[in-house]
């Protein structure tokens, strides 16, 4: 194996996907094709094509004429679809995105962007959740994959069932994986020409030789294998791949052939891990690249393997944000993977989450999956999880939990946009006790639901062809069994999430209310409408006194967490029961990823003391600084709710000092609290461990400091990428927790 | 026994380096020494205090408006708060919306303590935590602690008693049963220097610890390494051989720091932290070798 230091290769790497440099003679650049997409598109429909057929043939156009490159610095081919908010497929999929308002769901489209705008909640149509089978995909190869999909369009054709839209499907699906292989014989054929005698090309064009043919055989072209179909998938079919996979259980039979068989030495084995996960380290997307470790096997034990260890150091060496790890945890997870991880994320290497396996058996048993579904599960995304293999998640919508309070203190009337909101509330006039305003934010949480629904429903099923996942679908049998598109309603499950966004704020804010105008009868509501409506001016003193209330989530005061409770187990109660519009279910989740900055940003002042267009707490997590109690007392009020309401995802985010967890009894403080939580079904913990004094070192002195990483939501980005504001924010949290 | 009460500083949760496991921390106040390091020096009086941190003071003189002992007073802009004047009626706490006034030190009793520690007990079981009684030093205020032990055992929880042994045997020994490990300062192993730093010989410490090691209590030792007071190697060997005819479970070495200065101006009590550096990795390391050397089994 032609390894050299990765210290002389790191360089290219870490450029690799920032500032490439494409031979023009290769092809056309991002861009060109970007900007030619639209014409070549429009003339594959005006021959009629079917929807799966264009989207293919827009596929094999790309490949066929995009610029590529291949480096002695590199084990892994360049592609020349390297922009994601410009991937050259994009235009075609505006193109139907654009004639779905204007003809399937035009009669929507005011009133959808309208309550987009008006920061109420948010609805989207989402192509970056979609996890394939890599157990399959890797079984199978490329053309195995191509090979499956025409024998199942034999079965179909045999029982009767190959209509004219599942031939269009099958022929979307045979285009994209004979251009899929047929790249693979460009890359091949420039690297040859390019680098005839270079002895690491020879063994790029050997490994890429082989996956022409058939499927991966050793550790490099398992790892070329993933690489390949993540490129194809995500920059040139538009389908984001939301994990690569069980990292350390896909890849230990081929690491362990090859070790006894003498074809890669353990330092070979790193080398290329090292390569691998640098492609994402360069790559750099905000929202990080998800894999995950570890798992129970059937028998009880652990996935977790002398692989897993190799792939944490490996990371843990290379210090990069992304990409981002996963770690399910069991009773059987092994000590010496825990206390790496612990150790890691201590040392601020802590692009890390903890998913708890019970904890996911508890959710998804309840909502009627099999043990066996649970134990298998992938996980995807931040720390989503879902039937491997078999399901496709899409986030939805997104509600906004502060806007409802917002709402009553207006009658109904959206200050940010002048809309009505019409519903069964009270008038502000008529509230008379505590439970009246409680049942006035509830009919404005179901209206806000059932808007969210109702217009998911209608654009989510126009899904399958604005976007057909062709690749997708490839890897997906029961998509090849019903003929039917992987990403829209081809996967035996097909849910959509709510997610929700604000709930320690909003239990703040109905805790302010309740004291001030229902239990003290200090304000009247209308005069607490004045004060928010000016957005606490001249009423400073009042609203320092709510924020050092000690009536506040997080700090496990029952009397105020099971308001939390309540309002989740209402929302997951009105949600659940709905279908979506691709003949799946909805499930709540509890993380908000940005959108407790996004729906701050759109709503007015709120009771709990939060000024106009401040953010808003995040995922379950209390709002910033109102945590007084520490950790435990946290964990104590987030489990207050139910886990099964939130089957999407049941996250808890935690800021420490250093100091706390210093130490061997450091590590072992954070392995029982992680346990702990979990044994409350908390379902994903993650942690931000860093001194207040090196925030402020690294805010002045930003050069010092540029491997430092802050863990945002479910992604981590460095602390010296963040805005100011974002930043001073973190430096406040952290002075907060010294106190 | 429930409805005796003691002045405490607040609780700290998730305590991790207080005793074995995920713990509660209860800081009662009180303290027959004066270390010139201490770093609690808070915990000293056994009186509640009320400190002022002039840097968090927005100079909204809502304070002076409440306060009828004149302790609160504007000159050239500037708050200037009279510790001598303070009744301690606590009001100005109370209006401060900055936290610029905080009170050290509330009556808690051994039902509203027992609560506090209950509310993580699961935390416990899982990291073989439970409660610790630190100070100041805990046997002050004996009565209570005696009290909040017994319940705390009653619920079967882990008990660890922080003290400074500086203490009346009779207290040791009623605790003996009630304690699952005892975390010992020593401070000096020769009782002049030792009168010299914490204000008090250390004779009767080290007939204390004699006495909990022939009655098999389990201990901790706990040395602060004070560059310059108590470093040396002379006073380290002495340690080592006096720690070492003791039936002592671990020896921990804590480093000094000098983080907690600025409470000794809040408090407007005279700042007697040595100006030292904290000891050096190799110091620390060095002086772990040396009491490994008699036998003892020491953390860092």
């Amino acid at each position: 194996m032609p390894c050299i230091n990765y210290k002389k290769d790191e360089q290219y790497l870490v450029n690799k996907f920032r500032n490439p440099v494409f031979d023009p003679s290769t092809g056309m650049s991002n861009n060109e094709l970007r900007d030619k997409m639209k014409e070549v598109a429009e003339n594959f429909i005006n021959q009629g094509l079917s929807r799966p057929e264009v989207k293919a043939a827009c596929f094999k156009y790309i490949c066929e004429n995009m610029q590529i490159d291949v480096d002695p610095h590199d084990f892994f081919p360049m592609f020349g679809t390297w922009i994601k908010p410009l991937r050259p497929i994009g235009p075609l999929i505006i193109i139907w995105y654009d004639e779905m308002w204007e003809k399937q769901c035009k009669d929507i489209a005011e009133e959808y962007f309208k309550r987009n705008e008006s920061g109420i909640s948010t609805v989207l149509l989402d192509f970056d959740h979609s996890v394939p089978d890599w157990d399959v995909l890797l079984e199978l190869g490329f053309p195995g994959l191509r090979d499956r999909a025409e024998e199942y369009r034999e079965i179909h054709r045999k029982n009767g069932t190959l209509t004219q839209k599942a031939e269009d499907y099958f022929n979307g699906l045979k285009i994209t994986a004979t251009a899929l292989i047929d790249t693979i014989g460009r890359f091949i054929d420039f690297a040859q020409q390019k680098y005839p005698d270079d002895p690491r090309i020879k063994a790029e064009i050997e490994c890429l030789k082989h996956l022409q043919t058939g499927s991966p055989r050793n550790t490099y072209e398992a790892l070329q294998f993933i690489y390949l179909y993540f490129m194809f998938g995500e920059y040139i079919d538009h389908f984001q791949v939301r994990s690569l996979g069980n990292l350390d259980r896909l890849l230990y039979p081929y690491y362990k052939r090859d070790l006894a068989e003498e074809r890669f030495t353990y330092e070979d084995i790193r080398e290329l891990l090292t390569h691998f996960l640098m492609q994402w380290g360069s790559i750099n997307n905000y929202w990080g690249h998800p894999f995950y470790l570890g798992g129970t096997k059937a028998d009880g034990t652990t996935e977790y393997n002398e692989l897993s260890l190799i792939i944490l150091d490996v990371f843990d060496k290379l210090s990069i944000p992304t990409p981002k790890i996963q770690l399910k945890i069991a009773k059987n997870t092994p000590h010496e993977i825990f206390e790496k991880a612990c150790d890691m994320i201590r040392r601020g290497h802590n692009s890390i989450v903890f998913v708890s396996e019970d904890t996911i058996k508890h959710i998804m048993t309840h909502h009627g999956y099999t043990e066996e579904e649970a134990r298998t599960c992938r996980i995807s995304g931040c720390y989503e999880f879902g039937v491997y293999g078999k399901s496709n998640g899409t986030g939805a919508g997104n509600i906004n939990l502060l806007k409802p309070i917002e709402l009553i203190f207006n009658d109904g009337v959206e200050p940010l946009t002048g809309m009505k909101i019409s519903c069964d509330a009270l008038k502000l006039s008529q509230i008379k006790t505590f439970d009246d305003f409680l049942a006035s934010y509830f009919e404005y949480i179901k209206e806000a639901l059932e808007k969210i629904i109702y217009y998911a429903n209608r654009t989510e099923s126009q899904l399958g062809i604005i976007n057909p996942a062709n690749i997708f679908s490839l890897s997906c049998e029961n998509s090849l069994e019903t003929a039917k598109d992987a990403f829209f309603d081809g996967s035996v499950y097909c849910n959509s999430g709510i997610s929700l966004t604000g709930i320690a704020s909003v239990v703040d804010a109905l805790m302010a209310v309740k004291k001030l105008v229902f239990e003290d009868k200090e304000l009247t509501l209308s005069q607490f409408k004045e004060i928010l409506a000016a957005n606490w001016q001249g009423h400073e003193k009042l609203r320092q006194r709510i924020l050092q209330s000690p009536l506040k989530y997080g700090n496990g005061i029952y009397e105020v967490d099971k308001y939390a409770d309540i309002i989740t187990s209402f929302i997951a109660d009105f949600v659940h029961p709905h279908k979506n519009g691709r003949g799946g279910t909805y499930g709540v989740s509890g993380h908000c990823a940005r959108s407790f900055i996004l729906h701050g940003a759109k709503t007015g002042a709120t009771p709990d003391g939060r000024a106009a267009g401040e953010e808003m707490s995040k995922n379950c997590s209390p709002v910033m600084g109102m945590d007084r109690k520490g950790v435990t007392a946290m964990i104590n009020s987030m489990t207050t709710m139910q886990a099964t309401n939130m089957p999407g995802d049941f996250p808890l985010d935690v800021m420490m000092h250093p100091a706390t967890v210093k130490g061997e009894e450091g590590i072992m403080a954070m392995k029982a609290l992680i346990y702990t939580f979990f044994a409350k079904h908390g379902h994903a913990i993650h942690f931000n461990i860093f001194d207040p004094e090196t925030l402020v070192d690294a805010q002045k002195n930003p050069e010092k400091y540029t491997g430092l990483q802050i863990r945002v939501c479910g992604w981590n980005v460095h602390f010296t990428d963040l805005a100011k504001s974002e930043q001073d924010f973190y430096i406040k949290r952290a002075f907060n927790i010294v106190e | 026994m429930e409805k005796l009460s003691a002045i405490m500083l607040a609780p700290k949760r998730f305590a991790v380096h207080d005793g074995p496991g995920i713990r509660t921390t209860f800081f009662i106040k009180g303290c027959p020494l004066k270390c010139l390091w201490c770093h609690n020096p808070e915990s000293i009086s056994s009186a509640p205090q009320i400190a002022f941190i002039e840097h968090k003071c927005s100079n909204c003189a809502e304070c002076a408006e409440v306060c009828a002992a004149n302790a609160h007073i504007f000159e050239n802009g500037r708050h200037i708060f009279h510790h001598k004047n303070c009744i301690q009626c606590m009001k100005c706490e109370n209006v401060c919306s900055n936290k610029a006034m905080k009170i050290y030190g509330r009556k808690i009793s051994v039902c509203e303590a027992l609560q506090i520690a209950l509310e993580d007990i699961d935390f416990y079981k899982e990291s073989g935590g439970g409660v610790t009684l630190s100070g100041g030093e805990p046997l002050t205020q004996s009565e209570f602690t005696f009290a909040l032990l017994a319940a705390l055992k009653e619920k079967s929880i882990h008990t660890a008693l922080d003290t400074c042994c500086f203490v009346q045997q009779e207290k040791l020994r009623q605790s003996l049963p009630l304690t699952d490990i005892f975390l010992v300062d020593f401070k000096h192993a020769n009782p002049e220097m030792h009168r010299k730093l914490t204000g008090q010989s250390n004779e009767i410490i080290k007939q204390n610890l004699q006495f909990l090691s022939d009655n098999n209590a389990k201990i901790e030792i706990r040395i602060p390494l004070v560059p310059n007071c108590n470093t040396d190697n002379v006073n380290i060997h002495e340690t080592g051989k006096f720690l070492s005819t003791l039936n002592i479970e671990t020896v921990k070495l804590l480093s000094y720091h000098s983080m907690a200065r600025s409470k000794y101006v809040s408090l407007n009590m005279p700042d007697t932290m040595p100006i030292t550096a904290p000891p050096s990795n190799e110091m620390i390391a060095e002086i772990s070798d040396i009491l490994k050397s008699y036998g003892l089994n020491v953390k860092i």
